[in-house]
């Protein structure tokens, strides 16, 4: 069975081409895919600028740790941002080992991150 | 109506060094003589383990948590423990908002109690083998599994939670560079102790997978997390996670070991 992840949107307010995305569940090989097609079909519609909200994210691999670093790139090309709050302590563990840490735009919480939108 | 606690301590001759305790009624502040008295009974004996057997007790009131939060605390300074067996659901409820779960260790009953008791002390591994279908959408079924093993042993969330990426990685690992098969089946054997964990992960390998997999396991292809190649990052994650990592290549199938020190 694949791993239950849930993206809820919300939008920012005073904020174009931008959305706020909660991730709820675990992110992992067996559902990056899915992950994958809904923030390209984003980048897609111009909503270049994303902050994604972890608290309720409480797994990541290495394999969807590999499409934030996608999206992250991704996003800065388009003249976008892809930035991440409330990541647990686990989760940032992951992200830390890879290295991926510094290459992330990681806040402590969401509104440090939507003041940080240019 | 006066509140009423019985008390009751039995001390178990083919488990040395452990008490039980069991408490009947209300344990509250008109009780707190009792439970002063049943324990000061317990630190006296040998035995310095202490299971307080709580399923027929119907009220924990703060004060009385204090009481066995100090009775647990003299309990340690001799080498020992108290830890809480059988809670009902309503006062387990109470206790977590009281913070005290993070206090006391919790057994549903007093056999799991005394088990983890015997693990703890007696340092005997178990074993748990188990074989799935070579398909990414087993594992997270697999990884949760052991890292609720791991949990329920003892090893603390952070030392699970690591032991789920592991088990997590090593099967995709294990599945990618396996022969495209579904028919095929990955073996785990895991074999923990209250100090460590070793896993034991087979797959039936491609040969032309296995290129690959050696051209990672060279130190300096480890090293830039831009490379696309997802499975180097997971490589990465072991090694950074594990205490021991090793590789038996061989025409049968690859069977990769790992160790991880409990921390917590």
């Amino acid at each position: 069975m694949e791993s239950q992840i849930e993206l809820i949107y919300e939008e920012i307010r005073g904020r174009e081409n931008a959305k706020l995305i909660h991730f709820i569940g675990d992110l992992d090989a067996t559902n990056v895919e899915t992950v994958l097609e809904k923030v390209i079909n984003l980048f897609n519609d111009g909503i270049v600028k994303l902050v994604v909200d972890f608290k309720q994210l409480r797994y990541v691999n290495s394999t969807g740790l590999g499409i934030l670093l996608h999206f992250s790139k991704s996003a800065k090309e388009k003249g976008g941002c892809f930035k991440i709050a409330n990541i647990n302590e686990n989760v940032y563990e992951i992200i830390e080992i890879i290295g991926a840490a510094s290459l992330l735009e990681i806040y402590d919480d969401l509104d440090e991150a939507v003041a940080a939108i240019e | 109506m006066p509140s009423t606690l019985k008390t009751d301590i039995e001390e178990l001759t083919a488990t040395p060094g452990v008490v039980v305790v069991r408490f009947q009624g209300s344990l509250e502040s008109e009780t707190i003589s009792d439970i002063e008295k049943v324990f000061s009974r317990v630190q006296m004996g040998s035995s310095v383990f202490a299971v307080a057997d709580m399923s027929s007790v119907n009220l924990i009131s703060s004060a009385a948590l204090g009481e066995l939060m100090g009775a647990r605390k003299r309990l340690i300074e001799l080498g020992g423990d108290l830890v809480l067996a059988g809670v009902i659901l309503e006062i387990r409820t109470k206790l977590n908002l009281m913070g005290a779960s993070k206090i006391f260790k919790m057994f549903n009953d007093v056999r799991s109690a005394i088990n983890a008791y015997k693990w703890e002390t007696e340092k005997k591994s178990e074993q748990v083998e188990l074989t799935f279908p070579s398909n990414l959408k087993m594992v997270p079924a697999v990884r949760q599994l052991i890292s609720r093993i791991a949990r329920q042993k003892g090893y603390g969330n952070r030392d699970s939670f690591r032991i789920e990426t592991i088990v997590d990685e090593i099967c995709n690992n294990a599945i990618e560079h396996g022969l495209n098969d579904s028919n095929l089946n990955i073996g785990i054997k895991v074999d923990i102790d209250p100090d460590k964990i070793e896993i034991d992960v087979t797959n039936i390998s491609d040969p032309e997978k296995m290129f690959l997999l050696k051209t990672h396991l060279k130190p300096e292809e480890h090293q830039d997390i831009h490379n696309d190649e997802k499975r180097g990052r997971g490589l990465m994650l072991i090694k950074m996670l594990t205490d021991e990592l090793t590789f038996n290549i061989s025409e049968q199938g690859t069977v990769v070991h790992v160790k991880k020190v409990r921390e917590e």
